[in-house]
């Protein structure tokens, strides 16, 4: 480049910091204004408020079952719920979910005597606090809800302002394109649907035949008690079980599923455990520690299929139920925790294959009767 | 310490400019001089300070090696002179060959032999040849007399130490000479102009194409058997990958010497544009393969030979070139295709068409990344059988249900497993990310020929995205040239 001029000098300065300045206007314009997520984000979105507005709903006690993505697929509240005698929602959505923003989301709904169980897959204990501040949860609270991000800290504001990288930028133009020409999105023909309780249902073992060589391959990875015990996502499980602890909601803590031949280490169940029973809540450890072979999986190692979401939800209740006061007596009554039916069940439709919805629907309404 | 990591933008950058520019100003280009020299040697230390003692060993016994040499060369004594940068480039490369080939030469002579486990000096293969180039160019007389605190500021500089570009002594030692370690406002507005478009193509498109590339890449060495699409996206997104990535750092260590009014040569020229292979090494790496000619390639006889010698001599120069890469027979194959390429090209009896002869080239470059950036022969034959189609073609059902002629050639899946995030939408995600990095790279000219405004253009749709990566992102990769 030549040498310039005095006047051009200060030109090419002024240039080069108004080309960043306007840079960062632009994004910021863009992003909270302009260009939105509808199919991905949207559809997030929509999860979370159906889920909320579920809770909404419900007067007096309730359970609440708070996790990603493994909380809708692997737990029926259509289960749980009648076997606790409780109103149950579902509240996960998706392990990107920032814990944060979930909890400033559910917080107001959660009262005195309400039980909160999180069986929060491992992920989410060693999440970094950057990739916390980033996860969709930031873009969607900076385009549609800055009530709640003016409620969190501010580097989530800052997350959520600088939430959108290049692919983010490119999927919102798509997405957006997408969305005006009526696109229809596909996911409840293969991978089914959430019912009004936000249970995920439809993931049949029919349509999860399609997954199998991705389960088969899968490796999944257990982070050890050490990064359990220093993740801020954990940081940010004990703040809550502190809230919750002074405002009378009782928290339980639980297992994520799992392929049964990748056992959780003890030392990291001990570390997870420690988080909740330190901080005032209680921690429901199955037998089977939530691992279930390969098949019982719909896509990933922490979603079951139908069939054995439903076998899992009966050990889920029947494992909180002593863990609750007054609930012993509920499920005491019913026969389906003190049978190994069930699972003889859910194999034999497993095996089948054809018909696998109505096992979960039988478990459901055989508990009906004892409500 | 790495050029988009916060330390080095927050805390190394401005302490070093603002440390030469005080003192050149307050004491004189000396001191300026020491300072960029200590401050070099930090940056070298941040990630192993032991071997900053190596660094200083190496310059040391060059310098004097090279001034020897020039009296010899100046006293007419040419084959004490020889015998003397014979030694000299022997011991280099040497050293070399032990931080950075025993494990390879040991498993080639005892394949079960332990490895030796020796930790590779950060930068070695870079600062050994740029020393190599002073010792000849020491033999040849084709340098002005240096003073030892500017040759090891010459090596150190840390703007071109850690990847490059491999500087010619005689260009850059002048400029150093000249003490003008005194802010110059254009210097400076260019140099940081530079450094910004090169961030962005680091942290911006490079990542972005990485994070692609090491899913299907990684599949593959996992043995997994990846579909049509899957190989070649994954294959597409590696070659933009190591473009933008060492491109960008080229334009990052550019900037940054401007900024200390030092003038580095062009390294990257659009190499994707090439019409033919040759070409393709003209805008490469460019320095690497001036350095190669001519220090290597000419002096064995380039073509100035039989026909079959000067294949010879293309096919060593280029199975070099992909030794110095690593130490491994990926990168030697690497070479080897490249040095096949080349004499193919020399010999070739017959002009393509333009737009033929650029896909043709392209495909060739495309196909060579595939060994280099497998980690394994099986990995690598496994992506190759893919972008071939021996794997099937499958694509997922929300593009078939669009285009429904698609169904016809392709298997309708849920997702691809090894494409993106492996989600419903990652197909038309990846897609447009290919179609934008390859639409940079094979339209637009590249940064050092864009016109003043495209720049200031170029940087306005780019610097949100960088600070966004490099302050927000969750992960930061290194440059791959710091393997090499």
């Amino acid at each position: 480049m030549d040498q310039r001029g005095p006047g051009e000098r200060e030109r090419t300065m002024a240039r080069l910091v108004a080309a960043c300045a306007a840079s960062l206007l632009l994004y910021f314009a863009c992003f909270a204004v302009v260009l939105d997520r509808p199919l991905s984000f949207g559809w997030l979105r929509h999860e979370i408020n159906a889920r909320l507005a579920r809770g909404a709903a419900i007067e007096g006690p309730k359970l609440v079952i708070l996790a990603g993505s493994n909380g809708p697929y692997s737990h029926r509240c259509e289960i749980i719920g009648p076997l606790l005698g409780l109103p149950c929602v579902n509240a996960g959505v998706a392990v990107g979910i920032s814990l944060d923003y979930l909890v400033a989301r559910w917080r107001p709904l959660l009262h005195r005597g309400d039980l909160v169980y999180m069986p929060m897959e491992e992920a989410q204990y060693v999440r970094e606090r950057a990739a916390n501040a980033l996860g969709p949860d930031a873009a969607i609270m900076l385009r549609h809800d800055r009530a709640t991000l003016a409620r969190l800290p501010p580097h989530r504001w800052l997350g959520a302002l600088f939430s959108y990288d290049l692919r983010g930028a490119l999927m919102a133009v798509i997405e957006t394109a997408l969305a005006a020409a009526g696109f229809r999105d596909p996911r409840a023909a293969v991978d089914g649907e959430s019912n009004a309780m936000g249970d995920h249902i439809g993931h049949t073992a029919v349509l999860a035949l399609a997954n199998a060589s991705t389960l088969q391959a899968a490796r999944p990875y257990h982070p050890t008690a050490a990064q359990i015990r220093t993740g801020y996502g954990g940081v940010l499980i004990a703040r809550f079980l502190d809230w919750a602890h002074a405002h009378g909601v009782s928290v339980i803590g639980g297992l994520p599923t799992g392929f049964d031949d990748s056992p959780i280490p003890d030392a990291t169940i001990a570390a997870i455990r420690a988080i909740y029973e330190t901080h005032g809540a209680r921690f429901l450890e199955l037998p089977n520690r939530s691992r279930y072979p390969r098949s019982a999986f719909f896509d990933t190692p922490d979603h079951l299929n139908q069939t054995w979401q439903a076998v899992h939800s009966v050990a889920v209740a029947c494992g909180l139920a002593p863990l609750v006061a007054g609930r012993q007596r509920v499920i005491a009554g019913n026969t389906v925790c003190h049978s190994k039916q069930r699972s003889d069940d859910a194999v034999a439709v497993e095996r089948r294959t054809a018909s696998p919805v109505p096992i979960s629907q039988g478990i459901a309404s055989s508990l009906r009767p004892s409500q | 310490m790495l050029f988009h990591s916060q330390p080095f933008v927050l805390g190394f950058l401005p302490a070093c400019l603002a440390g030469c520019f005080v003192l050149g100003r307050f004491v004189g280009g000396t001191a300026a001089l020491a300072w960029l020299l200590l401050a070099s040697l930090f940056f070298y230390g941040w990630w192993n300070p032991p071997f900053v003692l190596l660094l200083l060993g190496s310059i040391g016994g060059n310098y004097v090696l090279g001034q020897h040499l020039l009296r010899l060369s100046r006293a007419g004594r040419r084959r004490a002179a020889r015998a003397w940068l014979s030694g000299g480039i022997a011991a280099n490369l040497t050293l070399l060959a032990v931080f950075k080939y025993a494990d390879f030469l040991l498993h080639i002579v005892a394949p079960d032999a332990p490895p030796l486990g020796i930790s590779l000096p950060l930068a070695i293969s870079f600062f050994t040849f740029q020393q190599i180039m002073f010792l000849a160019d020491s033999a040849r007389q084709d340098r002005s007399d240096t003073g030892s605190l500017t040759y090891a500021t010459f090596v150190a500089f840390f703007p071109h130490l850690i990847a490059g570009p491999i500087v010619r002594p005689k260009d850059i030692i002048p400029q150093l000479q000249q003490r003008a370690l005194a802010p110059n406002a254009d210097n400076i507005a260019d140099g940081v102009m530079l450094f910004l478009l090169g961030l962005a193509k680091k942290l911006v498109l490079a990542d972005t194409f990485g994070g692609f590339a090491d899913t299907g890449f990684d599949a593959a060495a996992s043995g997994a058997q990846l579909t049509l699409f899957e190989a070649w996206y994954a294959v597409l997104a590696y070659s933009l990958q190591i473009y933008f990535d060492f491109s960008g750092y080229s334009d990052m260590a550019i900037g940054l010497a401007r900024m200390l009014n030092v003038r580095f040569p062009l390294n990257f020229a659009s190499p994707y544009q090439s019409r033919n292979i040759a070409e393709f090494w003209r805008r490469w790496h460019i320095t690497l393969g001036a350095f190669l000619r001519d220090y290597v390639y000419i002096p064995v006889g380039g073509s100035r030979c039989g026909t079959l010698r000067n294949c010879a001599n293309l096919m060593g120069t280029m199975l070099l070139c992909g030794l110095w890469h690593g130490a491994a027979w990926r990168f030697v194959i690497w070479g080897g295709l490249h040095g096949l390429y080349l004499v193919a090209h020399r010999h070739c009896p017959f002009t393509l068409p333009r737009l033929l002869a650029q896909a043709l080239t392209l495909l060739a470059v495309i196909v060579a990344w595939v060994p280099f950036r497998a980690t394994g022969g099986a990995a690598g034959w496994s992506i190759l059988a893919g972008m071939a189609g021996l794997h099937g073609i499958a694509l997922p059902q929300m593009i078939v249900h669009a285009l429904p002629p698609l169904g016809w050639i392709a298997t309708p899946v849920e997702v691809l497993p090894w494409l993106g995030d492996a989600r419903t939408l990652s197909f038309p995600e990846v897609s447009a990310c290919l179609l934008l990095g390859w639409g940079i790279v094979l339209l637009l000219p590249h940064v050092h020929a864009l016109t003043d405004r495209a720049r200031t253009w170029a940087l306005t749709s780019s610097f949100a995205f960088s600070m966004q990566a490099m302050f927000f992102a969750p992960h930061v990769a290194p440059f791959l040239y710091f393997r090499f």
